[in-house]
């Protein structure tokens, strides 16, 4: 069965919106809190992070060119207008892709400062990461770090993430 | 890593120990190996820096001269509780290991050196205050601090002492001693040097420990094994 070109314009459309969603949905699916991540599916979620950037621009590229095809083939108005708006769709996943949504949800502390031991209000019983570099001495308490939960941070010239 | 300074943002969860993208490469690291698990580095391992945990009055008094991460005051009403790490262990978990008696939150404290992973449950060493075990086949210490909170290891050996050294804990003194051994009979501070006694200004050395929960910890050391009172 041959197909005709204006169907396959529409596939193309539907077949890059399906490649879109799969980047954009699939990693929030496997990597999500109170789940259980099985090695493989948290490898090919990572893998999919890792290349939809490329892969969905390359999405909405096609999508939008297929579109465009469709549009000046004789269809309907309302078809042409539902092609077009597939193709819109799979743009905005192509920027979707971009976002990972921990890293919106995690408010970093992108520029750490720093008090003198005499100067701090904390509790005797407050809680501290402490690390000693070349001499220097920091301190991370753990209620801060509780929240944003990664510093980066040099300390005695070593370059060094604080994790909590 | 390579001469290249790496920024990394919490990214993600993997079973619910987080995951951080580094903003240079791209690559997925895992917070509690400091492994790379996915991406450009995949497979490369970052160097873990010795850290403690220690309550604010103990590290005030070892390094008055330290420098100390500030409030970001946008945020700080939103800041954790100090006791975040008890409070979390009602948190539901997504992998469990029912063995060697252990409840997936209990709160240890983990060792991974020689060879070997061991871990001693914290409320057993708070009430312990001195524990003496053995990691692989290396004897080790731990150490409770003067606050009752902080806990430190050691290697259980005196460099340049052949022997067991035999450690014992003291009352606490004003030299800050909570040690004494009696290989040497020297006093030994909470940072494992010897404040006094033939060993003076000796130290010990310090192993790298991890405060972690059962099922993270197990999840990550499959082989550990677990401290008891005998």
């Amino acid at each position: 069965m041959k197909l005709s070109g204006r169907i396959r314009w529409i596939l193309v459309v539907l077949a890059c919106l399906a490649v879109s969603l799969v980047c954009v949905v699939y990693p929030i699916y496997v990597i999500r809190p109170f789940r259980a991540q099985g090695a493989r599916e948290l490898a090919l979620a990572l893998a999919v992070c890792r290349f939809r950037p490329v892969l969905t621009v390359v999405s909405a590229l096609v999508a939008a060119g297929a579109a465009m095809a469709y549009w000046r083939a004789p269809a309907r108005m309302w078809r042409r207008i539902l092609a077009a708006a597939g193709a819109a769709l799979v743009c905005v996943l192509a920027a979707l892709a971009r976002v990972n949504v921990y890293e919106l949800m995690f408010h970093p502390d992108d520029h750490p400062a720093f008090a003198a031991t005499a100067e701090v209000k904390l509790d005797k019983d407050d809680k501290l990461i402490v690390v000693k570099v070349r001499g220097s001495a920091r301190a991370y308490p753990i209620r801060t770090m509780g929240y944003h939960h990664v510093v980066n941070d040099v300390v005695g010239g070593t370059a060094l993430a604080a994790t909590y | 890593m390579d001469g290249l300074r790496l920024t990394f943002h919490l990214a993600g969860i993997n079973n619910q120990n987080f995951l951080m993208r580094d903003e240079e490469t791209g690559s997925y690291w895992q917070q509690i190996s400091g492994l790379a698990i996915s991406g450009p580095l995949q497979g490369r391992q970052l160097t873990l820096v010795h850290s403690d945990e220690l309550t604010f009055a103990t590290w005030k008094a070892e390094e008055p001269q330290g420098t100390v991460l500030k409030d970001v005051p946008k945020y700080a009403a939103q800041y954790e509780a100090k006791d975040w790490d008890v409070r979390m262990k009602r948190a539901p978990v997504v992998i469990q290991f029912a063995e060697q008696g252990m409840k997936s939150r209990d709160l240890l404290l983990g060792i991974q050196a020689f060879g070997a992973s061991r871990a001693f449950l914290y409320d057993q060493v708070v009430k312990e205050k001195l524990v003496r075990d053995h990691v692989g086949a290396e004897p080790v210490l731990l150490v409770m601090g003067p606050d009752d909170q902080s806990v430190r290891a050691f290697r259980d050996r005196i460099p340049g002492v052949d022997g067991a050294p035999d450690f014992y804990r003291m009352t606490a003194s004003e030299s800050g001693a909570l040690l004494m051994d009696a290989a040497t009979g020297s006093r030994w501070n909470f940072q494992g040097c010897a404040v006094s006694g033939k060993a003076k200004g000796v130290c010990l050395e310090p192993i790298p420990m991890l405060k972690d929960y059962w099922f993270d910890w197990r999840n990550y050391h499959p082989g550990t094994t677990v401290w008891r009172k005998r």
